[in-house]
């Protein structure tokens, strides 16, 4: 479970996060829903501590990864970032092959002793993401001669491959044709009996079609959190409505 | 017809004109050099002057190949010697150097960059030859003024180095930070990501830099010059004296052109020099190519 107390965080002079108290439950989809440049990117950047090498940033508070404070300068960011996968806006395979890309973070996290073990889990992870009967005879092509769609499956593939107990998607359908999008949607709600997904969503259908859980930011500071229906059909702040009303986006 | 085209046309012209007359330059210079270098080429088979290592111009023996081998000498230990430190650098700069320390580092290499080369050659002369013939040379041969192919190397090393990391940080920096992220996200460290995603990513790059530093190295005439000992003879290790290329054309056109020949087979030696750096060029350009295909 990720717990966030009293997180506060600044770049440079700017207050981008206030106070921020969060529970994310486990197996299931919380997403963050908030008008452009309320933080939610940034808090997402800071659940796996991406947010350090952002120039001039500080932060104060606590969050828990099933309880260890991922704050503390002496946690282990490499083994963090291993359990919390990233889907991002864009997506970005690596220089490589469709295969390398999926046997890369195996390979750095030293996984496989035997080559084929490593084979026969790459292919399995295609297969969770529906793209290895697309791909079939292309594993070793380069990634980026995937469709944008594939190559946004391609790096959820990539992620699932080191075995996260979390997934991070940061609008991760935002920069997808419709199709694609339904196809990568459907792929989040399957994998929400595995992995605890958080995701920042710029979308209010997409919140409303697949999450468990909404989070409302508003400059900064959470306005409203709770299970979606409650969120969506009875929301207790006046701003949650006004922004699901549409007055302000 | 309206000023504002005419304007345009003419400027259009003019610029057309310009890049036709850049182009040209280098065509006419090809041409010069080989119709000087004829005379030469009539005296002695293309191959005794390439690969003949008699270079006597009284007898009207020349002999290119000690020259030749002595800028293939000096070039590659140049480039062996920068290639490693100028890719931890830029590694360092751009992966895991504050922006303090990049605000700094910038000026200070294009300040190196802009040093006179001479100045790199009384520097060698001052520091790097004492250094080779007391401390290196003794452990290897009797003697050595320290006058090498060694101190050539490390001299044009240093000079492409800051050319060298002031390009890597380019490349390097060209490197979208959202594939660094998926790297990291993964739980790669930053030198993993830097070695096989940035430094990957970056090889086409990595590679056209090279081959600007190596044009650069092997038309360097001044500072080496300066250090490498300028004896005829084909050096056999990094502790002999060596006379590259344009050495030899520094310091002897317009000295002993009374011999004859002697004049042409200097162009000749230009003209190799010509003929080298484009073909390394060519086929850089098409290695280049061939990893740009690939990464499509």
């Amino acid at each position: 479970m990720i717990e966030v107390k009293k997180l506060n965080v600044h770049i440079g002079d700017n207050h981008i996060l206030k106070d921020i108290d969060l529970l994310f439950p486990e197996r299931s989809i919380t997403c963050i829903i908030g008008p452009s440049g309320c933080g939610k990117s940034t808090l997402l950047r800071t659940l796996n501590r991406l947010i350090d090498s952002t120039e001039g940033v500080r932060i104060d508070g606590q969050v828990l990864v099933d309880g260890e404070d991922i704050i503390d300068s002496q946690s282990d960011i490499t083994e963090l970032r291993r359990r919390i996968g990233l889907v991002s806006q864009r997506p970005c395979p690596l220089p490589m092959s469709i295969y390398d890309n999926v046997a890369y973070g195996c390979r750095i996290n030293r996984m496989f002793k035997k080559r084929r073990e490593l084979v026969l889990h790459v292919r399995q992870c295609l297969r969770a993401v529906g793209l290895m009967d697309e791909i079939k005879g292309r594993m070793h092509a380069p990634a980026s001669r995937l469709s944008i769609g594939q190559q946004q499956r391609l790096c959820l593939a990539r992620s699932l491959a080191v075995h996260p107990d979390y997934i991070l998607a940061d609008e991760a359908t935002s920069a997808l044709d419709p199709i694609s999008s339904k196809t990568v949607e459907d792929l989040f709600v399957s994998l929400k009996d595995k992995y605890s997904i958080i995701m920042v969503t710029h979308t209010l259908r997409q919140a409303l079609r697949i999450a468990d859980n909404v989070v409302f930011m508003y400059l900064g500071e959470i306005i409203e959190t709770g299970p979606a229906s409650q969120v969506f059909n009875n929301p207790q702040n006046e701003l949650t409505q006004k922004y699901l009303s549409g007055a302000f986006s | 017809m309206n000023v504002r085209i005419l304007k345009d046309r003419t400027a259009k012209g003019l610029m057309l004109t310009m890049t036709v007359v850049a182009i040209l330059m280098v065509v006419a210079i090809a041409i010069g050099l080989y119709l000087k270098s004829r005379p030469v080429l009539e005296s002695q088979s293309l191959s005794s002057l390439l690969f003949g290592s008699q270079w006597k111009p009284l007898k009207g023996q020349f002999g290119f190949l000690p020259f030749l081998m002595g800028t293939v000498w000096v070039t590659l230990l140049a480039i062996a010697f920068a290639l490693p430190i100028s890719l931890l650098t830029a590694i360092f700069i751009t992966e895991y150097a504050r922006p303090m320390v990049k605000r700094f580092v910038f000026p200070v290499l294009d300040i190196l960059a802009a040093l006179p080369s001479v100045i790199y050659g009384v520097w060698g002369i001052l520091v790097v030859v004492p250094w080779i013939s007391k401390h290196v040379a003794p452990h290897f041969v009797d003697f050595s003024t320290g006058y090498t192919v060694l101190a050539a190397g490390i001299v044009l090393g240093i000079m492409v180095l800051p050319l060298l990391v002031s390009l890597f940080i380019e490349v390097f920096s060209s490197v979208p930070a959202e594939l660094r992220e998926a790297s990291l996200s993964l739980g790669a460290t930053q030198w993993q990501t830097a070695l096989r995603v940035v430094v990957r990513r970056s090889l086409s790059g990595i590679l056209a830099s090279s081959v600007l530093a190596v044009s650069r190295a092997m038309g360097e005439t001044i500072a080496v010059l300066m250090v490498c000992g300028c004896v005829v003879g084909m050096p056999h290790g990094l502790l002999d004296a060596c006379y590259p290329i344009p050495a030899l054309i520094a310091n002897n056109y317009g000295e002993m052109l009374s011999i004859p020949l002697y004049e042409s087979a200097l162009m000749f030696a230009a003209l190799i020099l010509f003929v080298v750096v484009l073909i390394f060029n060519l086929l850089s350009r098409i290695v280049l190519y061939r990893i740009e295909k690939q990464n499509e």
